[in-house]
């Protein structure tokens, strides 16, 4: 039997909190073989990434660690200074989270490339600045980019370029062990699939170790052989990726697959990972007269250099009572941009906004009016309401500003309608004495007070841990199909529509490229993007089958 | 690769944006510079000639003047004639390195020439407070910063902070009173000075002893707050995990990544700050009585002597304004973010 | 709801919380506290100084002592070239420093506060307008425009407090802009806006509130800086020629021969006395600004 790559045994780490010790990780046992592929998943704060910046020793100082971490038969943690920091990079190095911040912003990436190299010479003897270029040249072809772009600063580069400099970064010193954290959180789903498609394939063909860490389960399913799913500082459940997928044993797995479902999966058609039952469909569902229209809309932006940039450049899109329409994009398709259109916050330089058939005034007190018809519902619960305003105030500012009467018993069955049961409990609480969920509730009750017949909601759940997503999903759903209420949901995530909604429309640069029923434009795309979206899901798509309505 | 990641892999960002960026960006730095001056001259026109109202009566406010002086003071001024009038003769003067004429001081002698005379003993007195201080105060600052909390830094931060709170002219004071006769505590040259270079040298630099250190205790305390409070900002960032990351050690961390990084906006406040040196620079002149211009604005404001007043602030506020134009432009230099966007 | 406290109850108690919570932060920091009582203790002496001293003793032609007699015990801190007391002065010099260093700093907080609400809420041609006057404004050393305003307005103690003032705005201005665009960027305010609120809406009851606390902290900073700003007008001759000021105690040893005899004691006292109130009022503002400012909270 080959000796492992990396060992850990029995790993605890605690955080000092003032006088107190926070326990992060507790008791974790982790192999990996050489060459060997293993997914880390779990929620924010379940440890996964405290685990990972434990294995090169790069936790913060208020961090002790105990157990062991035996790395190529050695234990990091018995490390003296300088032997660690022979160690670093060369034998195992680190593809970090948000390659923005992870790149010094006034150093040319080729420099960022060449230190570990000049730091760790392969040979042992330090190399001439002529073999450093040749070898960032190397790299930089390797993972696709033009060697010519060494010279570049990290601002001049996309996302995903930036995530692949990194991984030409990590791979720079030939180390036996690369761990990925979070490597493609930021980035938009193609050019994910691209990135993690680049990682899996040098390292396979390096015979390089990788741990990748995630809260997406089907991203480390594409990518790794083994997962392990942490909850809490501990690891729930581990084996092969098939299995853990598949067949899930732990209830937290559960809920994390269902996180993200398998579009074409008829089991997670309308049915999103919710502990409270849905109400059925109503008997007689009729999909009303439209509610909410864009004719021909179009809104430029300059960009810096003076150019005018169309961020939505002619639209057409309906939402009629009684149903959910998600619209789906990449970051800078300008489908936030058409949704501010939507409401009111954006003027359009052309075309018109429709509610019931007539133009949405663009000020005064027909705009007003229109607010309490059409409600917003923002991605990052967080930043959307005031840190300093209670849950009652937030939901309250709604009715004051339009004056409503009896504003108590508004503010109380918005918060039951948003299911932040019962309402007395949750009114005096501030934002952070909330879980992220709540927030989110909390908004989602400060758009019902107006009691409106529309929500438009910005990424709803892309800030939210996977086990509360279903949740939040499920309670749009319910309220579609208790009230009447219809949404635009807009959203990066095909799985979302899947689960929700009745109608999608696809935008690509400012353009909807494809618009119909969840099944055609999911399970028949006819545009070329579409197709490319869908391909780019890292679990795939299932096949097509008959779906019940 | 699609369409949209290799669309950008491919296009270099500066064939993009073309190679007129920088050209424009100087150009219209430089245009807004020119405009700030000519507000700087409307400003001390208006404060000057416009706000006491009559400008004869405020000039010759405090003193005994005869009727005949004041006639022939509005004439020369010619006050009696439209706001407008006034200023195009005055900017049309100003364009032509007239700045007026001392009318309580040295007889009428142009302003432009006592200016002249008074630049560089002010220029020799900034330059060299301010290198000073730039380089004590970025030193201190990044020690301070990276031993945050620590002895030194709780005592350094400590001496800044007093040090903000003194009074310029007064700790100048305190030094002639302290250091008592050890250096020269008048102007700029002694009389008994030997006449060769080198002792002409020595002799200007006993005199600026004092002055100099006056001038830099107060800035040096800034620069330092300023870098150790930019250099924490950079403490944790995610790229500094990256270089240890790397095996770096803890000193290069510092020196080839936080450090660059925070030195950035130091370097532009330290530019933008020189209003505050000149500001200085006035009052310690008038305590050790450098024949610069802090100590023509003394003597300017016990007469009171308007036009010299108003020629030495045009001038100073000017070259404060040139200093920001120069920030700016040293920052487009330096940061490579700035420098392509 | 069961319990018959009203929303705005709720709101009160709530905010005496947060007050009180606050207040426990910054009493945390020593140094802080520590400026608060000496500033406190300033300021009830200079306020009660006419019905514990008298004032008699600052005239000229009553002055007692020796001309420039060393600290004795009849005179603690020794006399000025007139023999006036130099304590009493120093003392007595606290009431127009403290006066025109609250009042100058209130002037220019408030302008400074408006101009940078306005200059960050409105956009458009106001806000570049506004941010252009701001900036040239901020360029421009404001000692060199507050004495060019001390020189023309006829001389006093208002003079002095309209030159300080009208020159100190810009950067309480650039900080509170700075500070209402940070808060503008959150969503919050993009969901005001969506829940039908106008501008009185956005900056009444997110704006402000947001912004006051770094005001608070800005106005203590400022109020130090005009303290400085006082002392050096009064130096330079432009200040009120008939109140006792430290800037005027200092200005007479200069001109009047107490430095050239070594009358040490003409100058340290006024001048210790600057450097302690400035303490103060630093020490309390940064006490205050690391309480308040969200950006200095690790």
């Amino acid at each position: 039997m080959t000796t492992p790559l990396l060992q850990l045994k029995d790993l605890n780490v605690t955080y000092a909190v003032g006088e107190q010790e926070v326990p992060a990780v507790r008791g974790v046992d982790l192999t990996l073989d050489p060459g060997g592929t293993l997914g880390v998943a779990g929620e924010s704060g379940s440890g996964k990434s405290t685990v990972a910046m434990s294995v090169l020793r790069l936790l913060p100082s208020t961090a002790t660690i105990t157990g062991e971490i035996v790395l190529d038969g050695e234990d990091v943690t018995a490390m003296k200074w300088g032997r660690l920091r022979a160690v670093r990079w060369a034998e195992a190095s680190v593809v970090f989270q948000g390659a923005m911040h992870a790149l010094n912003p006034v150093r040319k990436i080729g420099d960022q490339i060449a230190e570990p190299l000049r730091l760790h010479p392969p040979s042992g003897k330090s190399l001439t600045d002529a073999e450093v270029d040749a070898r960032v040249a190397e790299l930089l072809t390797q993972v696709d980019l033009p060697p010519g772009r060494a010279g570049a600063y990290p601002h001049e580069l996309s996302g995903g370029q930036k995530q692949r400099v990194m991984i030409a970064m990590a791979l720079a010193c030939s180390p036996r062990l690369i761990i990925a954290d979070e490597p493609t959180t930021a980035l938009d789903v193609i050019v994910q699939a691209q990135v993690l498609d680049l990682l899996s394939r040098l390292v396979a063909e390096q015979d390089i170790g990788l741990i990748m860490i995630s809260h997406d389960l089907s991203v480390l399913a594409a990518t790794c052989k083994r997962i392990a799913v942490m909850y809490d500082g501990q690891i729930v459940e581990e084996g092969p990726s098939a299995e853990v997928m598949g067949s899930p044993k732990h209830e937290h797995t559960r809920a994390l697959a269902a996180a993200f479902p398998t579009v074409g999966d008829p089991v997670s058609r309308f049915a999103p990972a919710t502990s409270n039952p849905l109400p059925p469909e109503p008997s007689e569902r009729v999909v009303g007269e439209p509610l909410l229209a864009a004719e021909n809309l179009r809104v430029s932006f300059r960009d810096r250099t003076g150019k005018r940039i169309d961020a939505v450049a002619g639209v057409d899109l309906t939402v009629s009572r009684d149903e959910i329409v998600a619209l789906v994009g990449q970051s800078g398709s300008g489908k936030t941009t058409l949704a501010r259109t939507l409401l009111g916050l954006q003027k359009p330089d052309s075309g018109v906004v429709r509610y019931a058939g007539n133009p949405v005034p663009s000020g005064g007190a027909g705009l007003k009016a229109y607010r309490r018809q059409v409600q917003l519902v923002l991605q990052d619960p967080t930043s959307a309401l005031n840190p300093a305003h209670t849950v009652y105030e937030a939901v309250a500012e709604g009715p004051r500003i339009h004056k409503l009467a009896d504003e108590r018993a508004v503010v109380h069955r918005a918060l039951e309608a948003a299911e932040l049961r019962p309402a007395e409990k949750y009114a005096d609480r501030l934002p952070h004495q909330l879980s992220g969920g709540q927030r989110q509730r909390v908004v989602i009750a400060g758009a019902l007070a107006l009691e409106p017949s529309v929500v438009v909601a910005d990424e709803p759940v892309a800030s939210l841990d996977a086990s509360v997503r279903g949740e939040i999903l499920g309670l749009l759903l319910r309220l579609r199909r208790e009230l009447g209420l219809a949404a635009l949901v807009i959203t990066h995530d095909l799985g979302l529509a899947w689960n929700i909604a009745d109608r999608v429309a696809v935008m690509y640069r400012g353009e909807l490229v494809e618009t119909g029923t969840v099944e055609q434009v999911l399970l028949d795309p006819r545009h070329e993007y579409t197709k490319s979206l869908l391909a780019a899901l890292p679990g795939g798509t299932a096949q097509r089958r008959t779906v019940p309505n | 690769m699609t369409a949209p990641e290799q669309a950008a892999v491919l296009v270099d960002p500066d064939e993009r944006r073309g190679g007129t960026g920088t050209a424009r960006f100087v150009l219209k730095k430089i245009l807004e510079a020119v405009i700030s001056v000519v507000l700087v001259v409307v400003l001390f026109f208006f404060l000057f000639r416009m706000l006491p109202g009559d400008p004869v009566a405020a000039m010759t406010r405090d003193r005994v003047t005869s009727p005949q002086q004041i006639a022939e003071l509005r004439e020369k001024m010619g006050v009696d004639k439209p706001v407008f009038v006034q200023f195009g003769q005055y900017f049309w003067n100003l364009l032509h390195g007239d700045l007026g004429e001392s009318r309580l001081l040295n007889n009428g002698r142009p302003v432009a020439d006592m200016i002249g005379e008074r630049l560089w003993p002010t220029i020799l007195l900034v330059g060299s407070a301010t290198i000073l201080a730039v380089v004590i105060g970025l030193w201190l600052g990044i020690r301070a910063a990276w031993r945050r909390d620590s002895l030194f830094d709780r005592t350094q931060t400590g001496i800044a902070l007093t040090l903000w709170s003194v009074p310029q002219f007064w700790l100048g004071l305190m030094l002639l009173v302290v250091t008592n006769g050890l250096f020269p505590s008048r102007g700029m040259h002694s009389p008994d000075a030997a006449p060769d270079v080198l002792s002409q040298t020595l002799d200007v630099l006993h005199h600026l002893v004092l002055p100099c250190v006056t001038l830099l205790a107060v800035f040096y305390a800034q620069y330092m707050l300023i870098m150790r409070s930019s250099l924490l900002g950079e403490m944790n960032a995610d790229y500094l995990t990256t270089a240890r990351a790397k095996g770096l050690r803890e000193d290069l961390v510092r020196r080839r990544h936080a450090v660059p990084n925070a030195l950035l906006p130091t370097t532009t406040l330290v530019f933008m700050q020189f209003g505050m040196v000149v500001s200085g620079a006035v009052t310690v002149e008038a305590v050790f009585s450098w024949p610069g211009l802090g100590q023509l604005t003394y003597d300017a404001l016990h007469g009171p002597d308007l036009p010299v007043l108003q020629g030495v602030f045009t001038v100073l506020a000017s070259a404060v304004v040139l200093m920001n134009l120069l920030a700016e432009l040293l920052y487009r230099v330096l940061d490579p973010r700035v420098r392509t966007s | 709801m069961t319990t018959a406290e009203t929303p705005r109850q709720i709101a009160w108690s709530r905010r005496r919380a947060s007050i009180a919570r606050t207040w426990q932060e910054f009493a945390g920091q020593r140094a802080a506290l520590v400026g608060l009582i000496l500033l406190g203790a300033t300021v009830v002496v200079a306020l009660l100084l006419p019905l514990i001293s008298d004032e008699s003793g600052l005239d000229v032609t009553k002055a007692t002592g020796e001309p420039l007699s060393p600290p004795t015990g009849d005179f603690w801190l020794g006399t000025d070239n007139f023999g006036r007391s130099v304590l009493l002065m120093t003392v007595w010099g606290s009431r127009i420093s403290l006066l025109v260093g609250f009042s100058a700093a209130l002037l220019s907080v408030v302008i400074g506060t408006v101009i940078g609400i306005t200059a960050a809420h409105f956009g458009g041609w106001v806000s570049a307008t506004l941010l252009r006057f701001t900036d040239f404004f901020l360029v421009l050393p404001s000692l060199i425009l507050a004495i060019a305003l001390s020189a023309v307005l006829p001389k006093g103690v208002g003079t002095i407090i309209v030159a300080i003032g009208l020159t100190a705005w810009p950067s309480t201005a650039r900080l509170v802009r700075a500070q209402t665009l940070t808060i503008e960027s959150r969503p919050y305010i993009e969901r005001s806006h969506a829940l039908g609120g106008g501008h009185l809406h956005v900056i009444g009851k997110h704006v402000l509130p947001g912004v006051m606390p770094l005001v608070l902290a800005n106005t203590t900073l400022v109020v130090g800086n005009a303290v400085i700003a006082d002392a050096t007008l009064s130096f330079l001759g432009v200040g009120d020629p008939n109140s006792v000021t430290w800037g005027l105690v200092l200005e007479s040893a200069l001109n009047n021969g107490a430095i050239s005899r070594g009358a040490w004691w003409n100058v340290l006292p006024p001048g210790i006395a600057i450097v302690l109130v400035v303490l103060f009022f630093t020490l309390v503002g940064r006490g205050l600004e690391t309480v308040l400012n969200p950006r200095l909270k690790k």
